[in-house]
């Protein structure tokens, strides 16, 4: 397995999702070896429940991102030739493009098929190609979409925009919803120290917010439904979980809406922090206007808070509007505005809400599911 | 280009200036204290003059995503995790 991050290497999904699936292939007696660049504190190679993780560093540098992206991928294969002389694959698999390079090699070199994973695309994630670097990430992943024998992704609406935009065969493309470990979720949480850390006082409401501070996450949406939430709850606070490189700019729209002392932006925290978070929260919002599958929504279900979401992409998928969650228009603070009040304005029916997903979360969404339909995948690579 | 957020938002704002730095300093391999850099090999990558670069390291300091140590008589900068971790957004 080939990805740019691996915990403790954790960006957004990619990680979590090699490490649960990585770990459910080992718990289904297969050899996973994950190739991943490496992080400060973390072994070069290591082996993490069963899964082998070899961490190699990018010994030369340059500050134009694809030029390091190709730099990186030199030293992967580099690694996967070492690695590649003591075992022997069946089958190479590569999430996202920042791995292809390596991936496609090695597929030639080795004379194995290559599965890949596309988690996202470029031109969703950038919401349209707005520069050089973007075209030509684009491009990577349409050769490495081509290249591959077989191409999963993680919902219908992203099989549809990758066949439509990379004019891939139907047939070629698999779906694998993502899963989440629900053991994680099962601890018990002082809800009010939890709160009270976070500086919600009692009988206080938490509307809370968690994903990357990026365009992509549409948090500038939930910034902008505040004011219009706190005319019928003046007593909410709003907390926003995660970091990206918009975050400035989302400060400041939080400033600008007169409730700023309201917003806390707790930056980036721990695993731990976010399900004591999820789990003391009185609603969760997910607004994002581009969301491929969007994990964050099922870690909501698993600890039990009424999710408000976006009816976008992978989204669209995970949730039933009123019966597992919430939906409302992506780019719309009004709408946002509306799911959160029909939320905290109904108690009953949020727990209703969190009864149903939990029980859809257990059915649908575990990693040996995955790890199961990801082997079926693999056979049909292999041939 | 990126759009101008005011006009109508689709794709945010643009990537500020101490924030492209940050990217440079991680993909040239300034992620730990032993690849720190000082502000002269930094200039040296970036092309940036080192008036701007220390107003721009001045304030990653104080967001902590980079920090400095006192090596050979010098300051020299490096990411820290949060630092690393926020250049890995914009890509992933």
């Amino acid at each position: 397995m080939l990805s740019w991050e691996f915990p403790p290497r954790v960006v957004g999904g990619i990680a979590r999702h090699c490490e649960g699936l990585a770990k459910a292939l080992v718990s289904d007696n297969h050899d996973v070896h994950v190739v991943t660049l490496d992080f400060p504190g973390s072994p070069g190679y290591e082996e993490m429940e069963g899964v082998k993780v070899y961490r190699t560093a990018t010994e030369l540098g340059h500050p134009n991102f694809l030029t390091w992206v190709l730099l990186f991928n030199h030293f992967l294969e580099k690694r996967m030739a070492d690695i590649s002389q003591q075992v022997e694959f069946d089958v190479l698999h590569v999430h996202d493009w920042l791995t292809a390079f390596a991936g496609i090699s090695f597929k030639h070199y080795l004379k194995k098929p290559m599965v890949l994973t596309v988690h996202s695309t470029e031109i969703g994630r950038a919401q349209g190609l707005h520069s050089a670097d973007s075209f030509s990430i684009d491009g990577i992943e349409w050769w490495v979409a081509y290249e591959a024998s077989r191409v999963v992704v993680t919902s219908h609406s992203m099989k549809r925009e990758i066949c439509d935009h990379f004019h891939l065969p139907w047939d070629k493309v698999d779906v694998i919803p993502n899963a989440i470990d629900v053991t994680k979720y099962k601890a018990s949480v002082d809800r009010g120290a939890v709160r009270a850390r976070y500086g919600v006082g009692w009988g206080e409401k938490l509307v809370l917010c968690v994903g990357r501070l990026v365009p992509q996450k549409g948090i500038e949406y939930f910034i902008r439904a505040v004011h219009i939430i706190a005319q019928r709850y003046p007593e909410a606070k709003f907390t926003i979980v995660g970091d990206g490189w918009s975050r400035d700019y989302l400060e400041s729209v939080a400033q600008s809406t007169g409730h700023g002392w309201k917003i806390l932006f707790t930056g980036f925290i721990s695993d731990a922090d976010v399900i004591a978070l999820m789990a003391s929260a009185d609603v969760l919002v997910i607004p994002s206007i581009y969301e491929p599958f969007g994990i964050v929504a099922l870690e909501g279900m698993a600890a039990g808070v009424p999710v408000v979401a976006s009816q976008v992409g992978g989204l669209a998928e995970v949730i039933e509007h009123d019966r597992t969650g919430i939906f409302v228009h992506p780019r719309n603070p009004e709408s946002i505005a509306w799911g959160v009040d029909r939320i905290l304005s109904n108690p009953d029916h949020a727990r209703w809400l969190t009864q149903n997903a939990r029980e859809k979360l257990h059915k649908t969404y575990s990693w040996e599911a995955v790890a199961m339909k990801t082997v079926e995948v693999y056979k049909k690579a292999v041939g | 280009m990126r759009e101008d957020p005011s006009s109508g938002f689709s794709s945010g704002p643009e990537l500020p200036d101490e924030m492209r730095l940050l990217v440079m300093l991680h993909n040239i391999g300034a992620t730990e204290s032993g690849k720190s850099l000082t502000v002269q090999q930094i200039s040296e990558w970036t092309k940036m003059d080192t008036s701007t670069l220390q107003f721009h390291l001045q304030k990653l300091s104080e967001l902590g995503y980079v920090q400095f140590i006192q090596a050979e008589g010098t300051d020299k900068y490096h990411l820290t995790l949060d630092g690393i971790r926020k250049v890995l957004s914009i890509y992933s």
